[in-house]
């Protein structure tokens, strides 16, 4: 086994992990950054994003009320996040911005600060046009020009207790031989920033589950994590997911510049009716959920249709706009396929459940409620995760951090029998050569959430049945999954940690007894309104009792 | 599947395997060999195509993946 000391631990090497891993780093914090591929081009992030939602003063004004309110009120925000996080998401956004342009991030390709896309009617615009391929190659530089140790293909898959309960360190695999070994990474404090749960659900294409939106490497780690060692969690029953080419999954929606219609070239909301280079096609920002809903109601098929767009404004999009964001692999295809979307149209769907902005509760310092233990972006559950959010709270989490670890020097060491378990567990997978392949209990987890924690409508009874079957499956994969070699281990550790985390998603859905937004129960079909305003929390003490409450937003 | 190594430019620096964000890719150290190992893995995400300094890799994209797209004009 190898053994790493540090004073502040990020798990997870993307954009919320670096930053923190930034800002602590500034404040003289001993720190390691733990990720489970390479941190030049891992995660969502991996190649790039060219949405920074900000606000900047000499652009939008100094009315901050009119700022909060309208990027508040906006798809990126969306109604379960507390405003208290937003406003020091958009109180920070410019500082990360010059931060990030100081480090070599071309936030400016045309020299001025430029908003486009993701656009809401008569609102100013806030998603900054940037370059952002080259984001994690100049954030991983920045990281270790502040002294932080970067371990490259380390699965992380629990935290640790010293001896009075108190958080001390975490324990994984490294994956970067054929053979695993056992990591343990003792510190004073934690940052969780794995990002959104990629992989729960059935991907649009089935039999190929790595075919989703968002990186298929994400997969709940930090919330599982987060949830097992008594974080509290928030907005589980609150079921999302993302829109996009059918059946070519892909993020980056806001990229587009064209107009979503039907088959006949009609649009449907009263939005756009002309491609908008400045605003992008808002049609699913209003209606997230129009694709899947069109397509229920026997209203389908629903295109982007990019055939009034300009030659210019393609080629922008296609050549400039896509590489920026890390899509370009749209482009490739559309060239290798013959799809011209001057004359061609491209079928939008809803893709399936990923529980991103759903997850781990955090305050305005982005604490968790344990103490030295931090979470950020898309793993979080009450604010906005995605690209700006990460950024701000990731550095908010290391500047916290940093004092925490100063403060904290009386943590006990862990105590190598609690390592024990582990070594035992992973032996145990690698022991079953020709055990169960994970993605035999990948493909269990991902039908009984598809059936039994249902996007579309769920019952007490489907839920709790779903409950025991996630159980069953549970004690199945313990008895008989085999691993054989690192790579498997690693796999085979991220579908427990999604079988783990089931178990708030199904407990927050049987709670919530009415219908609301995206939690559709055909037994409580009504509003309850005594819960307007309200988000569900949900923790577990280690010795297993669980506690559900409703909190109003903050 | 995706992706493809051009064996004659690939000198097998080992980067792609490195990069690759769902473990794709593989360095075989004893025959220094490039290997797509789990290649139903792939997220089609060019890391590997970008990084490349031999320019030895591309992406094939899988029919499974198909983009969905319709004819403004309708069907003739």
């Amino acid at each position: 086994m190898k053994t790493y000391n540090c004073e502040f631990l990020c798990v997870g090497g993307g954009v919320g992990g670096l930053m923190a891993a930034i800002a602590a780093g500034k404040k003289g914090a001993d720190v390691i950054i733990a990720e489970k591929a390479d941190t030049r081009r891992s995660g969502s992030g991996a190649n790039g994003n060219d949405h920074f939602h900000c606000y900047i003063p000499e652009c939008h004004g100094t009315d901050t009320e009119r700022v909060y309110r309208e990027i508040g009120s906006s798809f990126d925000a969306g109604p379960w996040v507390d405003m208290e996080l937003t406003k020091v998401w958009i109180d920070r956004s410019f500082e990360v911005i010059q931060m990030w342009e100081d480090m070599g991030i071309n936030m400016r390709p045309t020299g001025v600060w430029k908003f486009e896309g993701h656009g809401m009617p008569g609102q100013q615009l806030y998603n900054l046009k940037f370059d952002g391929a080259l984001q994690k190659s100049c954030l991983t530089r920045e990281a270790k020009q502040q002294g932080a140790r970067i371990l490259n293909h380390i699965i992380i898959h629990d935290l640790l207790a010293d001896k009075d309960g108190r958080l001390a360190g975490a324990i994984g695999v490294d994956i970067s031989e054929e053979i695993p070994e056992t990591v343990m990474i003792q510190c004073e404090a934690v940052l969780l920033a794995t990002g959104m749960v990629s992989r729960m659900y059935p991907s649009i294409t089935p039999a190929y589950m790595f075919n989703t939106p968002c990186c298929p490497a994400t997969t709940g780690d930090a919330q599982a994590m987060a949830y097992r060692f008594g974080a509290r969690l928030v907005n589980m029953d609150m079921l999302n997911g993302h829109a996009g080419p059918k059946y070519f999954a892909r993020g980056g929606k806001g990229t587009w510049i064209g107009v979503s219609t039907d088959i006949r070239g009609n649009t449907f909301t009263p939005y756009n009716s002309k491609p908008s280079r400045a605003t992008g096609d808002i049609t699913a920002d209003v209606w997230p959920t129009c694709y899947r809903d069109r397509l229920k109601k026997g209203k389908g098929p629903t295109f982007m249709n990019c055939t009034e767009t300009s030659p210019e404004d393609l080629d922008y999009m296609l050549h400039t706009a896509m590489v920026s964001e890390g899509i370009d692999s749209i482009t490739d295809y559309c060239e290798h396929y013959g799809i011209d979307l001057s004359s061609d149209m491209v079928e939008f769907g809803t893709y399936p459940i990923m529980m991103g902005q759903r997850g781990i509760e955090i305050d305005t310092h982005a604490r968790t409620s344990v103490p030295g233990l931090y979470a950020a972006g898309n793993c979080t559950g009450n604010v906005n995760g995605s690209l700006c959010g990460a950024a701000v709270f990731g550095m908010t989490a290391g500047e916290d951090a940093a004092d925490y670890v100063k403060n904290t020097k009386d943590i006990s060491r862990i105590d190598p029998a609690d390592i024990q378990k582990y070594e035992d567990l992973y032996q145990d997978l690698l022991s079953r050569s020709d055990g169960a392949h994970w993605k035999e209990a990948a493909s269990s987890l991902q039908n009984i959430m598809n059936e039994y924690a249902s996007a579309d409508q769920q019952s007490e009874d489907m839920l709790n049945a779903g409950i025991e079957y996630m159980r069953q499956l549970k004690a199945n994969c313990y008895k008989e999954l085999g691993c054989s070699n690192s790579h498997e281990l690693m796999r085979s550790l991220e579908v427990l940690n999604m079988i783990d985390l089931s178990e708030p998603i199904f407990l927050c859905s049987r709670n919530r007894k009415e219908t609301r937004g995206p939690h559709v129960r055909c037994d409580y079909d009504f509003t309850d309104i005594t819960l307007n305003g309200k988000f569900q929390t949900i923790y577990k003490e280690r010795n297993g009792t669980v506690h559900m409450d409703y909190r109003y937003k903050r | 599947m995706p992706p493809i190594i051009d064996v004659k430019k690939c000198k097998a620096c080992g980067y792609c395997a490195e990069i690759c964000p769902l473990d794709v890719l593989y360095l075989n150290k004893q025959i220094r060999k490039l290997i797509v190992r789990y290649p139903e893995e792939c997220w089609h995400c060019k890391a590997c195509v970008k990084d490349c300094p031999v320019n030895a890799i591309s992406i094939r994209y899988p029919l499974s993946h198909m983009m969905l797209h319709f004819p403004k004009e309708g069907l003739k």
